[in-house]
This record gives C-alpha cells, sequence and structure tokens, in this order.
C-alpha cells in the first residue's frame, strides 16, 4: 500500500455503517495501482494462457474485480464464471452496470459490491440481489450513478487522481458513496459545486474482445461502454479474444486497435467467451437463457443456486457450455440473428420472433 | 384482430411520452417506455431526432425494439459508437437536448427515486435497479421528461432516496446545487400530463387523459398537485393508424406495451 492517508466522506461512511475503512483504500490507491502496473514486465512477450491459468494466476481472495460489457453485450461471462468455478472469495464488485454480481453472490464470491445498476432493465429489478442486501449477504461499500463510475474509471485511464463532475449534486448518491465529495470548482470564485470522483483502480478486470495478438494488443468493437477506461484503470488486465490474430494482423488493421499490450498480463483465446451474452456482429444472446435467469432471480435463493450451480459449477469450461445451450444449432442460429440484427447481413427474411420462456418452455430451449 | 383492442394504459403513456419529442432534437433515451416513445416518435412527427444511448451507441438506423440500451439496435451501423463517459459527457456539454426516464417514486419537484424503497439504506423494503444513468441524464441534459405509472406509492411526498434531482426543494434550488439545464419540464403519467410552475417548481397538471377528472389525479397522487385555473385540457388520444405503428412496428413483441396478464 502507499502512503496515502484516505479521508472519506464521513457522512456517507456513517450511513453506509462501514466501521473500518481501510476496505475502502485499495480501489481509490492510486499510487498503489501504479506501483502494481509499473512492476510488470513490460516486453512485448507472449500472453497466451489458458482460461483456469488465468483466473487462477491473477484473481486472488479479497480482489476488486472489474465487471466489462454492458449486462448481456460483450461481457466476459464465461471468465466471471470461471472466478466462480475456482471458488474465489470475498472479492468486491465494480462496474457500470454491474448485473452480473449476482452469480457471484449466489456461491459467496462477492459479498461486498460497488453498486451501480442491478437488473434486467425491462425485466425489472433484480430481486435476488434485493434479498441479498437485506439478508446483509452482500453489503454495498458504495452507490453510484453509471456516468459518475465511469469518469472515475476515465480518471484512472488517465492518469489522474481525479475529476470534477456535474453528475450526483443534489442527490443522496454523494449521501452513500464515502469516495464522493462535493466541493467547489477551484477556478470559479463566486461558487460552482461540483462532485469530486477519484481515480478508481480495480485489482483484476477480464474483457472481452474480437481479436487480440499475443502481446495483447486488442481490439473490438460496438459500445466500448467502460472498457477502454478499465484497461488502463485496472492492476491486472486479462483478454479474452474471439481469436488470437497475429501482430502484423493487429498493425495492418488498426482501426479498431483499442487497448494496448502493455497492461495486460495474459491473453486468452476463448471463442464465446461472452456467452450466453450477446457478441457485436458474432453472437446473439440467449434470449430464454436469459428470461429464465431473471424468472429463477425472483423465486429467490434456492432456485438460483440450482440455476447458477447447473450452468457454472456443473459445466467444465465454455465448450461445456455452449453444448448446454444447443450446441451447432445454437451456434449457427446465434450468429445468423446476430448478423442480421447489426444489418452485417440481409435482415429481410431473418425473424426475431419467438416464444418468451415460461415454465412449459421445453428445458432444453434457450436461444 | 390487434387493433380493434381498446388501448392500454401503457400503450397510451407510450403515445402521450412520444409526442414529447420534438423533431430535428437529440434526446438521450433511458431504458423501458422512453425507447418505446422514442422509436414511436421517429415513426411518425419526429423522423429527424437523432438517439443517444449509455453504453455508447447513437443514431441507429432503424431495427427492432432494443432489450436494453446497450442492445445492437442502440448501435446499428451508427457513424459512431462511443464509451460512457463521452455519451454523458455530450449531455453534460450542452449537446443533448432531452433526456427521457423513468422512476419508482417521484417527488412534487421532479426528484426521482430508482435505488430503494424504506426508510433504511442498508436494510431496505425493496433494493431497487440503483441510479443506472438515471442521475447523470437528470443531471446533465438540458430538458428532462419523465414517464411512470401514477399512484400515491409513486408520487411521494419525499422520496425514500433522491436517486435523481430533480427541481430539489423548488425555487432556485437546483441552480444554486450546481446542476446543469433546466431540469425537468414535464411528467408523463396514466393519468395526465404535468409541467412544472415556472416559481416554485411544484408539479402542475397540464393536460388529464380521458375520463381523468383533476380530483382522480389527485387521489392517485402522494402530494398536492397544482391545478391551473381554468378548464384543464384531455390528453390528446392516439389515431388507430398510430396504435397500429405502435402494436406492429415499434413493440410487436408487445414487451413493453402489453400490460401484464393482459
Amino acid at each position: 500500500m502507499s502512503s496515502f492517508q484516505f479521508e472519506y466522506n464521513q457522512e456517507a461512511v456513517k450511513n453506509l455503517k462501514i466501521e473500518d475503512t481501510s476496505i475502502l483504500d485499495r480501489l481509490v490507491d492510486y499510487r498503489h495501482a501504479r506501483e502494481a502496473r509499473h512492476k510488470k514486465d513490460h516486453s512485448q512477450r507472449d500472453k497466451r494462457m489458458s482460461l483456469s491459468e488465468a483466473v487462477a494466476e491473477y484473481v486472488q481472495d479479497g480482489d476488486i474485480l472489474g465487471y466489462t460489457g454492458f449486462g448481456y453485450v460483450r461481457t466476459s461471462l464465461q471468465s466471471d464464471w470461471e472466478v466462480i468455478r475456482q471458488g474465489k472469495k470475498g472479492l468486491q464488485s465494480i462496474g457500470s452496470p454491474n448485473t452480473c454480481q449476482s452469480y457471484g453472490v449466489t456461491f459467496g464470491n462477492t459479498p461486498y459490491t460497488h453498486a451501480s445498476y442491478a437488473g434486467a432493465e425491462m425485466r425489472g429489478y433484480d430481486k435476488y440481489f434485493s434479498d441479498n442486501i437485506k439478508s446483509g449477504r452482500v453489503k454495498i461499500l458504495s452507490d453510484w450513478s453509471h456516468g459518475l463510475m465511469g469518469l472515475g474509471f476515465k480518471a484512472a485511464q488517465l492518469g489522474l487522481p481525479g475529476v470534477f463532475a456535474k453528475s450526483g449534486l443534489g442527490s443522496d448518491l454523494v449521501n452513500y458513496n464515502p469516495y464522493l465529495k462535493v466541493m467547489n470548482n477551484p477556478m470559479v470564485k463566486n461558487g460552482d459545486p461540483c462532485v469530486f470522483v477519484p481515480a478508481l483502480c480495480p485489482d483484476i478486470t477480464f474483457i472481452h474482445v474480437h481479436a487480440a495478438d499475443m502481446y495483447g494488443n486488442a481490439r473490438f468493437f460496438g459500445p466500448a461502454v467502460n472498457d477502454l477506461a478499465l484497461a488502463g484503470a485496472t492492476r491486472k488486465l486479462v483478454i479474452t479474444a474471439e481469436e488470437i490474430v497475429s501482430n502484423t494482423d493487429i498493425r495492418w488493421n488498426n482501426k479498431g486497435v483499442q487497448i494496448p499490450f502493455q497492461n495486460v498480463d495474459a491473453v486468452v483465446e476463448l471463442p464465446y467467451g461472452a456467452a450466453p451474452g450477446y457478441m457485436p456482429g458474432c453472437y446473439y444472446w440467449a434470449r430464454r437463457w436469459w428470461e429464465k435467469l431473471f424468472t429463477m432471480m425472483s423465486e429467490g435463493q434456492e432456485h438460483m443456486d440450482k440455476y447458477v450451480r447447473e450452468w457454472i459449477l456443473d459445466t467444465k469450461d465454455t465448450r461445456d457450455v455452449l453444448k448446454k445451450l444447443g450446441g451447432v444449432d445454437f451456434m449457427i442460429n446465434q450468429k445468423r440473428l446476430a448478423k442480421a440484427a447489426e444489418a452485417d447481413n440481409e435482415d429481410s427474411g431473418v425473424s426475431f420472433k419467438y416464444e418468451p420462456w415460461t415454465p412449459n418452455t421445453p428445458p432444453d430451449v434457450f436461444d | 384482430m390487434a387493433e380493434s383492442k381498446p388501448m392500454n394504459p401503457l400503450e397510451m403513456l407510450a403515445y402521450v411520452l412520444s409526442r414529447q419529442i420534438n423533431d430535428h432534437e437529440v434526446v438521450y433515451i433511458g431504458t423501458g417506455l422512453p425507447m418505446v416513445a422514442g422509436i414511436l416518435a421517429k415513426k411518425t412527427h419526429a423522423p429527424h431526432i437523432t438517439f443517444v444511448y449509455e453504453s455508447g451507441g447513437q443514431d441507429p438506423i432503424e431495427g427492432g425494439m432494443p432489450w436494453s440500451v446497450g442492445g445492437p439496435e442502440t448501435y446499428r451501423k451508427s457513424p459512431m459508437i462511443l464509451e460512457m463517459p463521452y455519451s454523458f459527457g455530450q449531455a453534460a456539454m450542452g449537446l443533448v437536448d432531452t433526456g427521457f426516464l423513468g422512476f419508482a417514486q417521484l417527488d412534487m419537484y421532479g426528484n426521482a427515486n430508482t435505488t430503494m424503497i424504506g426508510e433504511e439504506f442498508t436494510n431496505p423494503k425493496v433494493r431497487l435497479t440503483g441510479s443506472g444513468g438515471n442521475n447523470d441524464v437528470a443531471s446533465l441534459c438540458e430538458k428532462i421528461v419523465f414517464v411512470g405509472i401514477q399512484s400515491p406509492q409513486k408520487f411521494v411526498k419525499k422520496c425514500d432516496f433522491i436517486t435523481s434531482a430533480g427541481h430539489l426543494t423548488g425555487g432556485n434550488a437546483r441552480q444554486e446545487s450546481g446542476l446543469l439545464g433546466q431540469g425537468p419540464i414535464a411528467v408523463v403519467s396514466t393519468a395526465g400530463v404535468y409541467d412544472f410552475e415556472p416559481e416554485t417548481k411544484r408539479m402542475r397538471i397540464k393536460t388529464l387523459h380521458p375520463g381523468v377528472s383533476p380530483e382522480l389525479a389527485q387521489l392517485a397522487s402522494g402530494f398536492e398537485l397544482v391545478r391551473p385555473a381554468g378548464e384543464i385540457p384531455v390528453t390528446e388520444i392516439p389515431s388507430e393508424e398510430i396504435l397500429e405503428i405502435l402494436r406492429h412496428e415499434v413493440d410487436p413483441q408487445g414487451f413493453f406495451i402489453s400490460m401484464p396478464g393482459a
């Protein structure tokens, strides 16, 4: 740890009933994060390894785990599941959104959250997360808006101690977030209240991309959400990619190169690493899989335990998950839907109609 | 035949909200009904609007109804796909005209709650979604329009948690707090359309939906609604043609506009 002594928003510390604030320190200790990044081997070298090796080596109990993508879009779900399979404990989750923290809660991997958004948008709030907050199985360490958290990651990526923002003012977020402070803009004499957002540095982040080279130079397309920022903000970074391409390919098709290799610790070839979610232009999300999940979330602990056990603990790896989702038929169909959804392929004649999941849906139908 | 079905309250909400969208504006679209209303507006009276979504997508070509504000329909062949801080940054910079948001609770000054219900934050009755982008859109866009179902549990004297600042305690409070933009300018509910009284910044009845009296609207509110002098106009209802567009083109699966159990 660095020599910083942190001065948190005391009102928020009190409101959140945080007794020992040292649990808050690492997220905002940008000097400590700098040191961790500085100590890495910065050479261009082959960083390829398997997902289970990457998780075993780079995720420690108690780590702050950054969630990437957007809920079900280009989220590193298969990596997050491997973290659960390996039984990592005491994790803090952070991400905007951090909807997927619910799986981690199930098996007690994630007792802490820096909350921003937990839910399924049109399908409502996450009742399971709500129950876990009430029972104390998960504790909120700070409550955020997406924009404010995004600025914290962005500040870290730009190497800034923090930024002054215009979100959050007047709201209760500043009363329930130890990291946020309402301060005057020092450049304005007659008053310009702002919210100071410190740089946010998670310990470990998995980012799923379309292509990366063996050094970790990576490209993806679709919404970046907070992933460009997180790639710089995090202390440890694992890139999982639909395909590993040559460094020449990265250099000659460089329009989409967004993540530079230096901060990357491991490169994992992981086709379907975002399944059962959506990968822009590659595969559609398993709609009924998610609908069933949302239903299980509302049914409570026992049902969630069973669902997550079935999909995460009782599967060996991503290939297993794909077989369960419907195998070859699933993969071909989801590719077709994704290409049509993005207007990359002819979309007339491609139907997006389907029957939403109900308890009467056959047990092996998830697309 | 779907179009012969009587209009349901969610369809009315989607239509009335769509009428709040002016052509040529840049609009920040929250999840749920705002997406339906935005797409309906684009297909009807406001074909030149530009959509901005918090995940980074903006200005997609026509496609299906997104599941969420991050789905492929939010950036389908977009000229530019951004990242979250840049997306919200556009609102802060003054490049977004109006933001459209939902709420779980709303008070008379247009402050919204999407975080939790209950007395105690650490032991809530219900933990809701949390802010997501709600706070940022409400804090940063020039104008805000809220949409939601009206009941005394939703139109409340005091929000259990202020996720998103509206006019705070009324008067000049929003400006004094340092927030940007004009704040909430309208609320579209299942009972009517409201604006905000210019001095006090309290929610005021603008129009009421067919069959809703001011007394009924008041019964469905936990705070006193400001009632303007004179006759209160009746909200315009959608034509058969617009209902058909809504049901067959905008939300053909009825994810947003079908009533539970209907």
